[in-house]
């Protein structure tokens, strides 16, 4: 028996290097306080290392550790992307001055980031129930306490609290309906709940009532409406580079654990063919209408609250409630082009949705304000950091020839080739409407006089190179995108389903 | 339905614990004192530990009652009893809107119940059997070969706990 084990550690290569990674954090901040640079550079460094190991092994397809975690293209590249995410916060706390003017926390600040992307690789590739809690516990409590990072302040403590007590309840409610999917199949295990599901003796009204309860702890990590009270206050409250962390890389984990479950647990795979881009769902279970409903909640409240907004890091918050929206369409697909959609959009988000945050936290160092109207006559005084800010944002409502136009498009195509017209011109309506309040932002920077004095602001060269290698890929994939979409469509496979 | 007559003793027993761990969570959530939530907690913890007895979960009925009542609850209380003295605000608790919550847990609790008594539940495979032999050398066992993962990262879980603690208990400057 333990032989399994033992031959299961070569496949989680990255997952101990970043483990090793975190102790090495937390050992060096006890023993030299004073020294944050050298963090920085071993907490980058051990996340490149465990993504270099991550890129050698892309074949790799196997199922661990006693069915408690797979290994298969859709896990790789989701880690891909949180590493990746991870990657550039690390460097963006590097330049953070919320971050760096609490000199006596930076190690554990580091460790947390750390810890937090080891919990997000773990949802990733869980394929059991207890797993999947026990990971998606970890990265948030992480949470818990970075985003409350900065003590001074009273937003960040609130966020903290509130994302606390959230975070609390809705862990509950997911265990309840983990609980009772084991009372009804005696197994936690993802496949193995499917076996009997496929057999249909389990009670489906007891079963909708358990997998709801799931869907509670899914839809609060990835911030969908009715789920997404916490998302708000917390993105506001917590430090910048925190709060792009967890926009992309919790919302890109919570989004591959709900699409392993939803496609291993009630996928029929005896009526499964080839070639046909619907997959057969077990009977009974109203998968494609709770998603769709959900997903217009989510874009439509979203993006019509984002409207209303002056803080920027609010607005992006409510924008990114609208963004998972419309990943959400692509699930409501059930079908392996929906979701290589949303795993493009993906690629695609981390870029944008990190630059953006990126370019806020930079305006907020020399400002001291989130305001948008403190953003007036900014194209004047720092000219490259305003022409970043339009291109991410012009992307993010996906207009060509951004990267963001492409993340769309491959989404609404899924949905007509699925002829779900309707939820695609939903989904189109509420982009125009988001063209609003990104561009409002892009309107204060360029075509308003600011109202004090018209004074260059610069930005050290390591700072601008960040930022470039971020808007570079905005603009490079919106063009040649096809790389991308070979990626994707390899990437969708799963562990156990052809 | 059993009639009162075909209770065995462990059924009574059962019925006991459940009564007592329910009331005495219902006094928790309902007391406006802080301490006295705390000492009922108490006996709901002692509760469930007796339900994990006659569920015959010898170990997690022991670790029940060591870590919960013997670590957790001092700790609860300790912290309770402290700030209490040291910041003049009263702790209470309340329950606020009361009828619209009453209304919405009815129905949660009506419909759950409902469906619990229409379910088949899974009642183990075959082998299922009760055994009255200790938990203890499996559960050992499971924790070093099939969750020896889950085991090692709620390892990770408590490092990340404590350090998270330590940096917000801590005091700046």
């Amino acid at each position: 028996m333990i032989n399994q084990v033992l031959q299961s550690l070569p496949y989680i290569v990255p997952e101990l290097i970043v483990t090793g990674t975190l102790c090495l954090v937390l050992l060096l901040s006890l023993m030299m306080r004073k020294k944050s640079d050298l963090l920085v550079f071993v907490a980058a460094l051990g996340l490149f290392a465990a993504l270099a190991v991550l890129t050698s092994q892309p074949f790799a397809s196997a199922c661990l550790f006693f069915k408690m975690t797979v290994i298969d293209p859709f896990s790789q590249f989701f880690k891909l992307v949180i590493l990746f995410a991870a990657l550039i916060v690390v460097l963006m706390s590097r330049f953070s001055d919320e971050v760096n003017q609490i000199k006596k926390s930076l190690g554990e600040y580091y460790f947390l980031v750390v810890s937090m992307t080891l919990g997000m690789m773990f949802m990733v590739s869980a394929s059991n129930l207890l797993m999947m809690y026990l990971s998606l516990e970890l990265t948030s409590l992480t949470s818990y306490v970075v985003v409350g990072f900065i003590k001074q302040s009273k937003n960040s403590s609130e966020a903290s609290l509130k994302y606390l007590l959230y975070g609390a309840f809705s862990s509950g409610v997911m265990l309840y309906g983990i609980s009772i999917i084991y009372g009804l199949t005696g197994t936690m295990e993802l496949s193995g709940i499917n076996q009997v599901l496929a057999q249909g003796s389990a009670n489906t009204a007891m079963l909708l009532i358990g997998g709801i309860m799931l869907l509670v702890g899914f839809g609060y990590k990835i911030s969908a409406v009715p789920f997404h009270f916490w998302t708000p206050d917390v993105y506001e409250g917590a430090p910048t580079t925190i709060t792009a962390f967890l926009s992309v890389a919790s919302k890109a984990a919570g989004f591959a654990m709900l699409m392993r479950a939803l496609k291993i647990m009630f996928l029929d795979s005896s009526a499964l063919e080839i070639g046909n881009e619907f997959w057969p769902l077990i009977h009974g279970i109203p998968v494609v209408e709770i998603l769709s409903v959900l997903a217009v909640l989510t874009m439509t409240i979203g993006n019509l609250v984002a409207l209303w907004q002056d803080n920027v890091k609010r607005l992006l918050a409510y924008s990114s409630i609208a963004q998972a929206g419309y990943m959400l369409l692509g699930l409501a697909t059930i079908s392996n082009e929906g979701y290589s959609a949303v795993m493009l959009y993906f690629i695609v988000y981390l870029f944008m949705n990190l630059g953006a945050f990126y370019v806020a936290m930079l305006i907020s160092n020399t400002l001291g304000s989130e305001n948008i109207h403190d953003y007036k006559g900014l194209g004047r005084r720092a000219p490259f950091l305003s022409v970043s800010m339009a291109v991410f944002l012009v992307s993010l409502t996906g207009i060509p020839p951004t990267a963001g136009f492409i993340g769309k498009w491959m989404i609404f195509l899924s949905l007509i080739n699925v002829k779900m017209i309707g939820l695609a011109v939903i989904g189109v309506l509420n982009s125009v409407v988001s063209l609003y309040y990104y561009l409002r932002i892009v309107r204060n920077m360029f075509l308003h006089e600011g109202e004090k004095e018209e004074v260059a602001i610069r930005y050290p060269l390591a700072q601008q190179l960040l930022l470039l290698c971020l808007m570079v890929p905005t603009l490079y994939f919106g063009i040649f995108f096809n790389p991308l979409i070979e990626l994707v469509q390899f990437s969708v496979q799963m562990f156990g389903i052809k | 339905m059993e009639t009162l007559s075909t209770l065995t003793t462990p059924d009574w027993l059962f019925y006991l614990f459940a009564v007592i761990t329910v009331a005495s969570a219902a006094f928790v959530a309902f007391t406006k004192n802080v301490v006295y939530a705390a000492f009922a907690l108490l006996f709901t913890f002692f509760g469930v530990a007796g339900l994990y007895v006659l569920l015959n979960s010898d170990f997690l009925a022991v670790t029940q009652i060591l870590v919960y009542v013997g670590g957790i609850l001092v700790l609860i209380l300790f912290g309770v009893m402290l700030t209490n003295r040291s910041i003049s605000v009263d702790i209470q608790s309340e329950t606020l809107k009361f009828a619209p919550a009453l209304i919405v847990t009815a129905a949660l609790l009506g419909t759950l119940a409902g469906f619990y008594t229409v379910t088949d539940w899974f009642f183990g495979g075959p082998g299922a059997e009760i055994t009255a032999t200790s938990t203890a050398p499996n559960i050992g066992n499971a924790l070093v070969t099939t969750h020896a993962l889950p085991f090692e990262v709620a390892s990770v879980v408590l490092l990340v706990a404590l350090v998270g603690a330590a940096m917000i208990a801590r005091r700046d400057k």
